[in-house]
Formats: structure tokens, sequence, C-alpha cells
């Protein structure tokens, strides 16, 4: 009897698995590559999604309402934005909120402006374009009602402005009919981890296709050892950075000794 | 040249930091001190993350003062008795510098504690450093021999309790004052990345009324050890420490301060402190005016968890 249950809910996986995993026909993509590895050398780097949309009816001069959006997803994190304001002459930091859950890299690669792609609500729920991020704020907060929307502009311009959060409106190319591919730069300073890209294809405003891919942005070789020393054997690492201070420091003694 | 930081995650052109070690390497020679309150903030400005520059200077410490511990302790100018008592309270006040360092990190005010420690500590200090090298330069000039200390000449400090005898410096005082310095010296090198030595030795002189030939080596030698027991304790605390941003500074470090030192013999004491007095109020002001002056941007962000946090 157990064995008859456990058979069926194999089965009842396997058929749920394989339903989900039939292939889309109307898009594919493919990424350059699935590793971003960083070492010592890394300045930044770029990857290139490509892709083709199939069964489309789309002719050279008339897109047909037929739109592209790529976005790439960087790991969760939790970030807080303050606010300085003046306090006794000196400028400290007041205000602070807490977002939580939002994507340490985001881009958003596009065949057209995001506004004209789909209607807002579609867009804030699936997270496409700057202005629809979902911009989830923890329960304590100093920050008065009027200016929670200056915080999510300033959060968003500060990112912006670091390179982790980019919006490329009109940057997908397609290369034939059905075949497209962009370009999203990879900045030096991006976090490590699993990073997800999801592609959408909209036909006047719905999507009619999407794909899913995840790219792994890790450290590796010495990069790599050293960080993991410094996070699994503090202690080590500290020893280690004192016994290679007080050796260059004694050498230097003895290579400049002058008495 | 780009080198990839490992922990403080970013790409820094390679010559530079080492330049940046290497000039300050050069005044640290020049003028006696560690030179950890001129580099933790020169690391910040040029965009090191606050909490790794502070971390990663307090190796850099580590290596600068042994270089310098080699050679006191070959001429004996080191009172080990005093040094040890000291790095107690050294070790103590690193251990309390780390944990506030990890308080005021998630209350978003490290950057303010700094800034207005900075602030106070080298416009104190520079302060009190200018006006004391300018009197010694006009006395010098209208040729007025200084005032000799009076031998057991006594300040409150020697009415403490719990006297100890202190043979190479000769000297009998209360532990209690020992240990309260080093706790403070540690303490604020383990929250500003600094050594603290151009504070520690003007205490022992004029507070301890240690003899001026025991005093740096002394003071050096408790540096030592208090910033490699900070250097640890950031290692497991903060996890801040870059030991490749570390050794890229301490290399041109050491060689800076080889040039530095040999300058510095050229120069008359008082000069030295006069220009030393100048270069700490300038970094105190800096700091100041970035207090004061109305900030461009009025926002700032910080990773509380998640990836790179």
């Amino acid at each position: 009897m157990r064995r008859l249950f456990t058979a069926l809910f194999w089965l009842l996986l396997a058929t749920g698995a394989l339903a989900q995993s039939r292939p889309n026909q109307d898009l594919v993509t493919s990424l350059s590559s699935d590793l971003i590895s960083i070492q010592s050398n890394f300045t930044g780097t770029e990857i290139v999604i490509f892709g083709q949309a199939s069964n489309i009816p789309r002719q050279p001069d008339d897109r047909s309402g037929f739109e592209l959006a790529i976005v790439v997803e960087g790991p969760p994190q939790d970030i807080t934005t303050r606010r300085k304001g003046r306090f006794l002459g000196v400028w400290v930091n007041r205000e602070a909120e807490r977002f939580q859950n939002v994507p340490s890299f985001y881009a958003v690669a596009s065949t057209i402006d995001i506004g004209r792609m789909a209607n807002r609500t579609l867009l804030d729920e699936l997270g496409i374009g700057l202005n629809h991020l979902n911009l989830a704020v923890s329960g304590v907060s100093n920050v008065a009602l009027a200016d929670r929307d200056d915080f999510r502009r300033a959060f968003i311009r500060l990112r912006e402005d670091s390179g982790l959060y980019s919006e490329q409106e009109t940057s997908i190319l397609f290369l034939t009919d059905t075949m497209f591919r962009t370009n999203i730069p990879l900045p030096a300073n991006i976090p490590v981890g699993v990073y997800k890209v999801k592609s959408f294809l909209f036909h006047n405003g719905e999507v009619v296709a999407s794909t899913e891919q995840s790219l792994a942005v890790a450290k590796s070789g010495f990069e790599e050892f050293t960080f993991q020393l410094a996070q699994v054997y503090p202690l080590v690492y500290g020893l280690l950075a004192i016994t290679l201070a007080m050796f260059t420091g004694w050498l230097a003694g003895v290579i400049f000794r002058r008495d | 040249m780009q080198l990839y930081l490992p922990i403080a995650e970013i790409p820094v052109n390679i010559f530079v930091i080492f330049g940046m070690g290497g000039a300050v390497g050069f005044l640290s020679g020049l003028f006696g001190i560690g030179g950890g309150f001129l580099l933790t903030p020169l690391l910040i400005f040029s965009g090191i993350p606050p909490a790794v520059s502070v971390a990663t200077v307090t190796t850099q410490v580590v290596a600068s003062s042994s270089s310098a511990v080699v050679t006191y302790w070959r001429r004996k100018a080191i009172d080990l008795k005093l040094a040890t008592i000291l790095l107690i309270g050294g070790v103590l006040g690193s251990l309390i510098g780390v944990i506030l360092f990890q308080v005021l990190q998630s209350v978003g005010q490290l950057d303010l504690v700094i800034s207005l420690s900075y602030v106070t500590f080298l416009g104190a200090i520079g302060g009190l450093m200018l006006f004391e090298s300018v009197r010694a330069i006009r006395r010098r000039r209208s040729g007025t021999a200084p005032k000799a200390r009076k031998p057991g000449q006594h300040n409150w400090i020697h009415g403490l309790p719990l006297k100890v005898r202190f043979r190479r410096s000769k000297l009998y005082v209360s532990v209690i004052p020992v240990v309260g310095l080093g706790t403070i010296i540690g303490f604020l090198g383990t929250v500003l990345g600094i050594g603290g030595g151009f504070m520690m030795v003007p205490a022992l002189i004029y507070l301890l009324r240690v003899p001026t030939n025991i005093v740096i080596g002394t003071s050096l030698f408790q540096i030592l050890f208090t910033m490699a027991a900070a250097t640890v304790f950031h290692s497991i605390g903060t996890k801040t420490v870059d030991i490749v941003l570390a050794m890229t500074l301490m290399i041109g470090g050491v060689i800076g301060a080889q040039f530095g030192a040999r300058m510095g013999q050229n120069l008359r004491g008082e000069q030295l402190r006069l220009l030393l007095a100048l270069l700490v109020l300038l970094v105190g002001l800096r700091f100041a005016v970035d207090l004061l002056v109305t900030p461009e941007d009025f926002y700032s962000i910080a990773i509380e968890k998640g990836a790179g946090a």
C-alpha cells in the first residue's frame, strides 16, 4: 500500500515537472556564459544574452505589438537608506528606511520604453523597470509618509550611480525577424551569488512567453580562497595577517639596518 | 594596474595604494609616528569602505611598528614591564572598541563617530603640539634655557594606590593610570584605525613622567601588540581586514619609512614637531569641513543583509 502511494507520488511529481519543463515554443534564450568568475584582475565584464522569439508574425517594419524585456537580477539584500540632517550644527544621519529583499543588482533591457510595453499593474507585478521594482520597507521606520517617495528615489539613484542598477531601453537588438541579442554590463563591484535572468515576450501589453535562467557570479582562485579563509576561519586569517605584517616589518628592519 | 580586493570587493589601482602607503610611510619615518591617523582617512577619502579602511590599517600599523621595535629592542630602549601593563589595558580597550564598532555600524552612526573623533582628537593634540613647538622655537631664538624638570616633582597621578616599581623607567607609580591609558589608546586605535603613538608618547612623558629615551620604544612595543590584537578582533568580529590591501600598504609603508627616517635626521626636533602639528590639524580640519559643510548628497545607503553585507 505504502509502495503504491510512493509510486503515485513520484508519478505526480514527474508529470508536474514535465509540464513545467515543456519547451516554450515562442521564446528561447541563452547566455554567453553562465558563470562569471571574479579573479584578482577582475574589473567588470558583460554578459551577452541572445535568443529567438519564434512563431511571431513579425514584419521587418511592423512590430505588430511584439516587444521584449530582459531583467538581470542579483541575489537579494536588505539595504538601509539614510538621510542626513543638521543636528547641533553638524550634519548627521537622521532618518533611515530599510528596504527588504531588494535585488543587489538589477539591469533591465527592452525593445521600447518600458512604460509603453504594458500597463503599470503588470510591470509592477513582474518587476520590470526601475520604477516598477518592489521596494518593500520594514515596519520600523522614522520616515514621514510624505518623504517615503524621496527615499525610494534616492535609493534607486544611488544604486544607479554605483552602476548596480540600470535601465537600458531600446537596447535589445533584433538581428533577424526573430533572433535578438543584448549586452548587459556587469560592473566591478557586483556582489557574488546566483543571479536570475528573466526574459519576457509581450504581445499587445500581455506576456505571451517567458524564460528564466540562472547566472552564477563567484570569486575564484586566490580571491575565493582568501575570502573563504576570512569567513570560515577568521582566527587563522587574523593570525596570518599579523604574521605577514610582523615579517614584513622585521624584514624591512633587517634590509635597511644601519647600526 | 587594477587589483581586485577580496574583502573590500572592489578593484583598486595597486600603484595608487602602494604610493599612499609609501607617502604615509615617509611621513611616519620622518616624524617617528605610526601614520594610521593619516592612512585611514586617506583610504576612506579614496573610496575604500570605512570599515575595511579602519580594520586594514590596524594590520598595516603592526608592520610599520614591528620594523621600529626591532631597532629599539637592540638599543634596549623598551620598558617591558611598563609595556606589558599598558598592553593589558590595550587589549581590553581594543575588545571594547570592536564591540562598539559593530554597534555603531548597525545603527548607521559609525562614519559620524569616526569623523567627530578625528576632529576632536586631532584638533586637540595638533593644537597642543603646535603651541608647544612654537614656544620651543621662540625660546631657541631668544636664547632662554627651558625650565628643567625638578626631580621628585609629583602630580595627582602619583597619589593613586596599587603602586608598582618600573626599574627600566625609574618609576614608582600606580598601575591604574597605566592600564587606563592603555585601554583608552587601544579603544581609540581600534575604532579609528590608528596606532595612537601621537597620543601615547605625550601621555607617557607628561602624565607618567617616563624618561624620554624609553618612551618611544615602549610606546611602539605596546602599539605593535595592541594593533595585532585589534587585527585579530576585527578579523573575527567585523571580518573587514583585507589582507591584499594591507600587504600593498605595508610594503609601500616600510620602504617610505626608511627614506623618511633619513630625512628626519637632518631636521630639528621642534621644527619636526611644528610640521607634524600642522599636518595633524590639517587632517582634523578636513573631517570638520565634511561635518559642517552642507553635503552634496543628503542620502547614503548601507547593505545590511544578504550578498555583500
